[in-house]
């Protein structure tokens, strides 16, 4: 049935969306992090 | 009475485009108000006031604007009008008083490179002024015209329900990511221009900016909504 | 997916992705209140910081002025004269530079951090260094003439 197919694009793109959120949010945080460490190396 | 069911359906689509406009002049009032930046708390009650009339609107079974939709186009405009604006005083008004005091001052105290040598850019022999750490005018520029400006306009577009917001909203927010890496980096990679002996290095730049993440939370909504609720 | 289910979730989202517009729609309200809130303070919150209303807010722009170049002498004109001079002249470069820099490929600067008020502070050093200058040439004058 179409219904079916449709939910299995949905799983996939809602997979996908999270992967997409999950690795910005962690490039930002790891940015953030990095600067933290520099922070403590340079004595700003 | 010859009240057919087109009849009934018309005076519905009416009264729920009566309702919506009648949010929706509350919410624009507001809006115009907060994008101001600091008349921005006179704007707020007015536009959870059309908020209120939206949502009373979607109880009483009109068919309104999903509320996620309002969010959304408000926000980006708001969002957009905050960084064009700051950015347009650092490019156009950089020796006015206001600027002198509020962006190189928030310079001094969130990001050093809106007060390090602040006003002293030039080009040749043109004067430029404003912010003069690296990189950071070909960003202001660039992102004015090509990505806020444009993004504002989707965003007008989203509210209507056309579908040419939806995708125009969809390609300025892929922007607003690349903005968010890019912008970044080049601040990481001159972060001694950025961050030394300001009042609050590093901390104070990320709790200040990072409300400015309207893209990554709309993009996976924009990805996932049901494209037939806009029309061409 | 019960049908009553389906029919309470709004226009445009699907069973499937209810949850997750749920909690964007959360975050979005956040960021857009976070967002008004922080835009109309930072004038405000920025002048207080800095010495407002002790400082008018020219004297707060000049006071930023004499930390960013290192020096007592530069001066907030308002308005800025058109075509006037740059405001960092001879203060960044040249034999009279005051300005504090490790220069480098990623140039570090070293003004003065400002702190809670500290701009009222800076004045008030300011004005004092000034008044024992002038009392010590003062002294000197009148010994010279005796």
């Amino acid at each position: 049935m179409s219904k079916n197919e449709i939910s299995e694009q949905d799983r996939r793109r809602k997979k996908a969306l999270i992967v997409f959120q999950v690795l910005l949010y962690s490039y930002l945080l790891g940015l953030f992090l990095f600067q933290l460490h520099l922070y403590s190396l340079s004595d700003w | 009475m010859a009240s057919t069911t087109f009849g009934v359906y018309d005076a519905h689509q009416d009264n729920s485009k009566q309702a919506q406009w009648r949010a929706d002049k509350w919410m624009i009032a507001g809006t115009l108000l907060m994008g101001t930046g600091v008349l921005g708390i006179f704007g707020l009650p007015l536009f959870f006031y059309g908020l209120h009339l939206q949502i009373q609107a979607g109880k009483a079974g009109l068919s309104v604007r999903p509320l996620i939709v309002t969010l959304i186009g408000y926000l980006v405009i708001i969002d957009s009008s905050l960084n064009s604006l700051g950015w347009a005083m650092d490019l156009f008004a950089n020796h006015s008083l206001i600027n002198r005091v509020l962006t190189a001052g928030w310079g001094a105290v969130f990001d050093g490179g809106y007060f390090w040598h602040y006003n002293e850019l030039t080009v040749g022999p043109y004067a430029v002024g404003g912010a003069g750490a690296p990189g950071e005018k070909g960003w202001e520029i660039s992102l004015i015209l090509g990505c806020f400006c444009p993004r504002l306009a989707a965003a007008i577009g989203l509210l209507q329900m056309k579908r040419w917001g939806q995708q125009w909203l969809i390609v300025t927010c892929w922007m607003g990511v690349i903005v968010w890496i890019g912008y970044n980096l080049n601040m990481t990679f001159y972060a001694d221009v950025r961050y030394a002996n300001i009042t609050f290095p590093v901390w104070g730049w990320w709790i200040y900016d990072i409300f400015y993440i309207t893209p990554f939370l709309s993009l996976p909504y924009l990805h996932t909504v049901n494209r037939e609720i806009f029309t061409d | 997916m019960n049908k009553n289910e389906e029919k309470d979730l709004p226009l445009g989202t699907t069973g499937h992705f209810a949850n997750m517009h749920k909690w964007l729609q959360r975050a979005l309200f956040v960021c857009l209140v976070a967002l008004v809130l922080e835009a109309s303070f930072s004038l405000p919150g920025l002048l207080v910081w800095f010495g407002w209303p002790t400082l008018s807010m020219t004297e707060v722009c000049d006071e930023l002025m004499k930390v960013r170049w290192s020096d007592d002498n530069a001066e907030c004109l308002v308005p800025h004269p058109l075509y006037g001079a740059n405001e960092g002249e001879g203060r960044t470069t040249g034999p009279n530079a005051t300005a504090q820099d490790q220069w480098g490929i990623q140039p570090r600067p070293e003004y003065k951090r400002i702190g809670f008020r500290d701009l009222v502070k800076f004045r008030d050093d300011r004005l004092l260094r000034e008044a024992e200058a002038k009392a010590q040439a003062e002294l000197i004058y009148r010994t010279a003439g005796s």
